[in-house]
């Protein structure tokens, strides 16, 4: 057999039956099934053509401030086989949780892969780098981590970050960034970079991603953060499976109240669907349907987006930037109006203070006997007034 | 120098009561209250029997009157309850209790052909058109009274609430839209046909087609709106009673014509007022001639100045 | 002059002889303050409608298009305001020549209520700017009961309302100054000159607009209860509006009269108690007879609050009528002034009920004004009422019987102290200065 077999020759020399490999070439077409020239209105067999004719793709993976959970994403599938199916497609020539060698063995290691594939190896880079007082804060070697990943990279056809750790800097750059973690793009520069950010990424991502590469020889279609279309174009929201609980107003307001246990949408508990770059809401994990967070009753918290998670409160609802009309219907008369407490007080006040004020003012009138004897009086005394002016009147002058 | 009562009903009576009453009673324009059908008249025909709630049309209207979206409700849908001043029409549902059929149901501006709207507006802001018949609000004329929220009897016009300019919004069949040739923005995207857009003549002519040929179907085989309130230039038909829609059983003669024919009458020319006037006149300048000859011999008699 | 004359004029007492200002009492007390604050705040509360619109400060909603501003402020107060109209026909129409007495009365209170209803129709509207369409009667939609309204009440206000009320400034410049009197004389002569045109228009006028003010809700149709839809509304409304007016310049003639310590005159007052009560008991007949011919009586026999309101306003209005022919056997003036308020008030109820009590647009809906609704409302009221205090004070408004007229002269100059009221007069006597000129003394 050749030292670069074809990807068909392998796995038949490792005697991975053709069903499983069928099997995986078309989990990859659910994938993509329009975004990669690989997988696009494609059938399996054809995809399966594509791929076999392909040679091996030399994989070095390199760690930096992770917590390895992108390997884990790749190996945690719901069969074994495909986790071995995946590290029979690809070649993975370096990678420090896998492999077997330590220490200077494996520094050894990684100097022939990078020799034997110069130029044509996919470096894929997981777990931010730190950058602050020269990098110190991650060594390789005794190198810093700024250093190993330029030269590595200097020598790659492509360089893949995955996980949101390598793509933007992920949770080692939470506030106060501490390290100066960075994604790969901020320290590497000069190469094709494909950021698949997530916590982790459903790894099948990263598996169309490197196949597109080594069978089509070009990159998919990205966006302005470097991330492909074919994964991360919509937003979780748009595709979401309880998004019909959303249209029609249903919430869970609480975790394990009714709505919860319903199953119904959590936007009210915090979801960053709406604003969340992802694929999960059409491809769960774990090849099992339904295995993804708001499928179990969590509230998405945005991990693809540098400015949602670490950033915003897991409770926080965000904005919706399209409304859409929702399907509950008004009914013929709709209620206008509302009884204020303070208003109706208000107006007892006044209706109270202008009774009192003319049962008050009433009382001020005299019945008749009091009127009679108080006209007798008065007249009695305006007459003496008059008497008395008229001494004093002054003779009138003639108009 | 008092007038007797009969004195004075005597003089009015002679000043001519009877000019007055001939003036109003007899004259022609009031005797029969006919209303003109504009002579393009273009109207809406809406079959709720055909209706399937998917309020293409509302998201329609509001493009096609450039209206930001309505989603005063929550803040998340655009989901409004009712008519306001962001939506023209509206799809409500008369679900009953009972399980008895239901109806969906499309309101809008009725584009009476007589409309009260326009007969209670102040200073013509509200406007029918002669020709197309669209009753169109003008906001160079609005006072802001909001009389024509209160007199049209199918509760369409709605006035805007908030802030210093406020407007009366409702449907105008989409007048631009029909310079230019197109539909209004509902008829032209119904997926059903539920809406269409037409001449009057011909939407009378189709409903009563299908009344024809679904015997059974429509609701006392009757279509609102080709007499109800005088005539509408927006039809109905109906499965479910339409006074269970919210369209309201006015009788055949318009709101304006039954309610302010005495009042149109007693007006008429300003013939009454005048008259009443003249009369006045005479009586009062007798009275004042006595009052200030009074006032007068008071101000002789006590030395003090006449106060009138 | 010879003293038997005066001691003639010592027969009837109380007569109210003349008009004369209020003196003894300050204009400026805690509750003219109150007022002023109320009016001021009225005022601040005026300019956020205008900033905000009409939502944020009004519990007026799309079924209730009419608020308290125009269904109160303007179609009741109004109302109350027609004195002028009601007090003037009977004294000047039929020739109640005692009726004279409370003329000036009638004008200013129908003067003040006019002016705080039109301030609030301009404030109620929306988009008050276009008000200037007014000028151009071309453009008027004489259909329009609502336009109707509006032009002639705001002519009325502005012309023959605020003309009558000219006199007492024109008897206040007289005496002011006596450099002024030959050309306040030349005013006054040409003014008298076209009186008859005046009042015949002050009477027109409001018979217009007041009965348009019903007919504004007729175009509600079904949506008014039927105990008060009727096609006679335009005329029931002139009706109350003529008893509710004669309560108010009556009422509140007794009541200054009570607070200044004025005597009353009974003669006056049984006069207009007495066409009160035919006025009252020959609107409820024909509203009664109405309903009745109409088929709505048993309506007014349901549970509901309809026929709650409807027999609180016939009760009032009934009690009141009732109460006012009873004081005029037994001239109790407290069962008069009592009588009086009721029926004004079951009037008041019966104007407010058709727009908001009793109209019924939408079975989910109701109205309820808010607090800024109120407190605007009641801000402008407090402008009228201490307005009426200050001018009543200022100028020759209240009747009084002719020994009250002291050295009115120096009153109006302020040459002299201001007469304490102590019960005798320290300064002045009667009639005292009267034509004098200003450079005696």
């Amino acid at each position: 057999m050749s030292k670069h077999p074809t990807i068909a020759e392998h796995l038949k020399a490792s005697g991975v039956s053709r069903r499983s490999f069928l099997q995986l070439c078309g989990t990859l077409m659910a994938t993509a099934p329009f975004g990669l020239a690989l997988t696009g209105k494609k059938s399996v067999l054809q995809i399966a053509d594509a791929i076999g004719k392909t040679k091996r793709p030399s994989v070095i993976w390199l760690h930096f401030q992770d917590c390895t959970g992108c390997t884990e994403t790749l190996l945690r599938t719901s069969a074994p086989d495909v986790a071995h199916l995946i590290l029979d497609v690809i070649s993975l020539d370096y990678h420090e949780t896998l492999m077997a060698a330590s220490g200077a063995q494996a520094e050894a290691a990684l100097h022939s892969a990078i020799a034997e594939n110069a130029g044509k190896y996919v470096l894929v880079v997981e777990g931010a780098i730190p950058t602050k007082d020269d990098g110190i804060y991650y060594e390789m070697g005794g190198r810093p981590g700024v250093q190993v990943l330029r030269e590595v990279a200097a020598q790659a056809a492509a360089v893949i970050a995955i996980g949101s750790c390598a793509s933007w800097g992920g949770v080692p750059s939470a506030d106060p960034n501490p390290t100066g973690a960075m994604g790969v793009s901020s320290v590497v520069s000069g190469k094709p970079i494909v950021n698949l950010p997530g916590c982790p990424p459903n790894p099948y991502n990263l598996l169309a991603v490197v196949l597109e590469y080594v069978t089509m020889g070009k990159l998919p279609a990205m966006d302005e953060f470097g991330r492909p279309l074919f994964a991360y174009e919509r937003v979780i929201h748009e595709n979401c499976p309880r998004r019909a609980h959303f249209d029609a107003g249903r919430f869970a307001y609480a975790f394990g109240d009714e709505g919860h246990r319903k199953g119904w949408c959590l936007y009210k508990l915090g979801c960053k669907g709406p604003v969340t770059h992802a694929a999960c809401s059409t491809r769960h994990f774990n090849e099992i349907p339904g295995v993804w967070p708001i499928g179990l009753g969590i509230p998405c918290v945005g991990c693809t987006e540098k400015s949602v998670v670490w950033r915003m409160s897991t409770v926080e609802t965000v904005p919706i930037h399209l409304a859409t009309p929702p399907d509950t219907y008004p009914p013929i008369y709709s209620s206008a109006g509302q009884l204020k407490v303070g208003a109706a007080a208000l107006v007892g006040v006044i209706a109270g203070a202008v009774g009192g004020a003319t049962w008050v003012a009433s009382q001020r009138f005299q019945s008749s006997q009091e009127a009679g004897v108080a006209r007798v009086i008065a007249d009695r005394t305006h007459a003496e007034k008059l008497k008395l002016s008229s001494e004093n009147q002054t003779p009138k002058k003639e108009d | 120098m008092a007038i007797t009562r009969r004195e004075l009903f005597t003089t009015v009576a002679k000043a001519g009561v009877p000019a007055a009453v001939a003036l109003t009673v007899g004259s022609k324009a009031l005797q029969a209250e006919e209303i003109p059908v504009p002579s393009a008249a273009v109207g809406l025909l809406y079959d709720a029997s055909i209706c399937i709630g998917c309020k293409a049309c509302e998201a329609a209207c509001a493009e096609a009157n450039n209206t930001p979206e309505d989603i005063s409700g929550d803040q998340l849908h655009q989901a409004p309850t009712d008519l306001n001043e962001l939506t023209r029409n509206i799809i409500k549902l008369y679900k009953p209790e009972d399980g008895s059929p239901y109806s969906f149901v499309k309101r809008q501006c009725m584009q009476c052909l007589d409309p009260a709207c326009a007969a209670g507006c102040p200073f013509q802001a509200l406007h029918k058109n002669p020709e197309t018949g669209i009753v169109s609000w003008t906001a160079d004329k609005c006072i802001g009274c909001r009389y024509c929220t209160i007199t049209c009897p199918y509760h369409i016009p709605r006035f805007q609430w908030q802030g210093y300019n406020p407007r009366v919004t409702k449907c105008e069949l989409c007048s631009d839209r029909l310079e230019k040739g197109l539909k209004p923005g509902c008829t032209s995207v119904c997926p059903t046909g539920a809406v269409i857009y037409g001449p009057r003549t011909v939407l009378l002519a189709e409903a009563k087609q299908r009344i024809k040929n679904h015997p059974g179907r429509y609701y006392q085989e009757r279509i609102y709106g080709e007499t109800d309130n005088g005539g509408t230039q927006a039809l109905y038909l109906s499965r479910v009673p339409f006074e269970k829609l919210g369209l309201p059983e006015l009788g055949t003669e318009s709101v304006p014509a039954r309610t302010l024919r005495w009042q149109r009458r007693l007006y008429q020319y300003f013939a009454l007022p005048a008259l009443l006037y003249a009369g006045l006149v005479q009586v009062i300048r007798t009275s004042l001639k006595g009052h200030e000859d009074e006032a007068h011999e008071r101000e002789k008699e006590t030395g003090l100045r006449a106060q009138l | 002059m010879s003293s038997t004359t005066i001691a003639n004029a010592s027969a009837d007492q109380s007569r109210w002889e003349r008009a004369v200002p209020v003196y003894g009492f300050p204009v400026v007390n805690r509750f003219f303050l109150g007022l002023v604050a109320m009016t001021l705040l009225a005022f601040i509360l005026t300019a956020y409608r205008e900033l905000a619109g009409l939502g944020p400060v009004s519990g007026m909603n799309d079924a209730f298009g009419w608020g308290i501003w125009k269904t109160f402020n303007v179609m009741v107060l109004t109302a109350l305001g027609s004195g002028a109209f009601a007090v003037g026909i009977a004294a000047w129409v039929f020739r109640r020549k005692r009726l004279h007495a409370l003329m000036r009365m009638a004008l200013l209170t129908s003067f003040l209520a006019y002016a705080c209803g039109l301030l609030l129709l301009g404030i109620d509207a929306g988009r008050p700017w276009n008000f200037y369409w007014i000028v151009f009667p071309w453009k008027w939609n004489m259909h329009s009961p609502l336009a109707e309204v509006a032009i002639c009440m705001s002519i009325y206000a502005m012309v023959p309302l605020a003309i009558e009320n000219i006199p007492p400034v024109l008897e206040r410049l007289w005496y002011f100054d006596s450099r002024l009197r030959p050309g306040v004389e030349r005013f006054e002569r040409r003014l008298h000159y076209f009186f008859p045109w005046i009042i015949a228009a002050a009477y027109l006028l409001p018979g217009m607009h007041q009965s348009s003010l019903g007919a504004l809700m007729l175009l509600a149709g079904e949506r008014v209860h039927p105990l008060w839809q009727t096609p006679w509304l335009p005329f029931l409304y002139l009706g109350a509006a003529t008893f509710m007016s004669f309560g108010c310049v009556a009422g509140t003639t007794m009541l200054c009269c009570v607070v200044w310590k004025r005597a009353m005159d009974m003669e006056v007052l049984d006069e207009a108690a007495r066409i009160t009560a035919w006025l009252i008991f020959g609107w409820m007949g024909w509203r009664l007879l109405d309903i009745l011919f109409r088929g709505a009586l048993g309506t007014a026999f349901h549970f509901d609050r309809f026929a709650g309101v409807f027999w609180l306003e016939m009760i009032l209005i009934g009690v009141g009528g009732w109460m006012l022919r009873r004081s005029l056997r037994t001239h109790e003036t407290r069962i008069m002034f009592l009588g009086y308020i009721f029926s004004s008030l079951g009037g008041m109820i019966y104007r407010f009920s058709p727009t908001t009590l009793a109209f019924r647009p939408n079975p989910e809906s109701l109205y309820f004004p808010s607090t800024i609704e109120i407190l605007v409302s009641l801000g402008f009221i407090s402008m009228g009422i201490a307005g009426f205090l200050l001018i009543v004070k200022r100028f020759a408004i209240l009747p009084a019987p002719l020994y009250e007229w002291h050295d009115m002269a120096s009153y109006f100059r302020f040459r002299r102290p201001y007469i304490r009221w102590t019960g005798y007069f320290k300064y002045g006597h009667f009639g005292e200065n009267e034509s004098e000129t200003t450079d005696s003394h």
